[in-house]
């Protein structure tokens, strides 16, 4: 990998179109900047070009802040499952596998051991991106058993709270009572505490939030990739409601996860004594 | 023809804020020129969510940014 691979060959640089001349000037890497962050969002370009996603998802805006906040984009590689983060995943200029539905923590797993194992001079980042329909219902036991293996990948779940691309189906993280298109009835039972499981299981960072402060959930996601890249699994459960499904407006997004920030995705941020330890020591030497 | 989001940038540039652009959900849409410290919109991209006309206005009482219809080319 590297940033090789986005080199330009001379001969065909006249033809190339302006988003893929840009990616070789104007992105950011870790081998061209000391430290990435959200901050350069306005002025470089993004690993994210032109997504599918409907207009004001908030999804789409929390994957911009996740990509700004990689510390090694060249050195990473996403794996994503099933869902409308799928739909994104064509349009980003970075390593990425789609797995099957559920699937993505187990696959996510045996990509890191072979990369530990071919590169074990460089340090390489996995990170699951997948939404909650894959990481809480069909992929709980995967997610839960990479968990309990101690395996050194992020997780992040893009907490929707429905199967949205599907037309509105109930999920394991579906609110109590919240009535879908698709599931007239209501849910019967609460929602899945997933960042508890999570620290039960054996995470070392588990946090519960909304996307809606771009900078929080950059500085989270940086954490969570130094934390699983020298002690163990890390897990973020990211607030980001498909507008279309609870019939919001799209520029009503943003409000609607401002009001969540007080309830059901009430700060939540737990980190291990051994992790509190490493970022305490990563922000002395100023890679945090 | 459709809603773009526009900058005044007149009144933008009093600011300095940055906030809209790292609200905006599209990648590379809503950028910052730091010349003339102003936010602005790039046309063929914006899908008109108004997610920055609310970050602007509602959020920052600023009113720098509107939504203006544009026409296509053959039209």
């Amino acid at each position: 990998m590297g940033t090789n691979i986005y080199k330009i060959n001379p001969e065909f640089r006249d033809i190339m179109p302006k988003e893929i001349i840009d990616l070789e000037e104007n992105a950011t890497w870790s081998a061209t900047t000391d430290k990435r962050g959200i901050k350069e969002l306005p002025e470089t370009k993004e690993l994210l070009e032109e997504h599918s996603l409907c207009a004001g998802c908030p999804e789409a805006a929390a994957l911009r802040y996740v990509l700004a906040a990689l510390p090694k984009p060249e050195d990473t590689v996403i794996v994503n499952s099933t869902g409308c983060t799928s739909l994104m995943f064509p349009h980003i200029a970075l390593h990425t596998v789609h797995s099957l539905f559920g699937n993505q923590n187990a696959v996510a797993t045996g990509i890191k051991r072979v990369l530990d194992w071919r590169f074990p001079e460089i340090e390489k980042d996995v990170v699951v991106l997948a939404g909650d329909g894959a990481t809480v219902d069909i992929g709980l036991d995967y997610t839960l058993q990479s968990f309990f293996r101690q395996e050194n990948i992020t997780t992040i779940c893009f907490d929707n709270e429905v199967y949205a691309n599907t037309g509105g189906q109930e999920s394991g993280a579906t609110p109590k009572g919240q009535v879908f298109k698709m599931a007239p009835t209501g849910k019967k039972f609460e929602k899945v505490r997933m960042w508890e499981l999570a620290v039960t299981s054996g995470c070392h960072y588990s946090m519960n939030m909304t996307a809606s402060a771009p900078k929080a959930v950059a500085k989270a996601v940086r954490e969570a990739i130094f934390v699983a890249r020298y002690l163990g699994p890390t897990f973020l459960n990211i607030y980001t409601p498909c507008i279309l499904e609870i019939g919001l407006n799209a520029n009503e997004g943003l409000r609607e996860m401002k009001e969540q920030d007080k309830e059901r995705f009430a700060a939540f941020k737990f980190v291990s004594p051994e992790a509190e330890e490493l970022l305490a020591k990563l922000k002395e030497e100023g890679r945090l | 023809m459709y809603y773009v989001a526009k900058v005044n940038a007149d009144m933008c540039a009093e600011y300095k804020c940055n906030t809209c652009t790292l609200y905006c959900p599209e990648a590379n849409t809503l950028m910052f020129d730091k010349v003339g410290n102003t936010s602005w919109v790039d046309e063929d991209r914006c899908k008109g969510c108004a997610l920055c006309v609310y970050v602007c206005t509602d959020m920052l009482s600023r009113n720098c940014i509107t939504m203006e219809m544009v026409h296509g080319k053959e039209e």
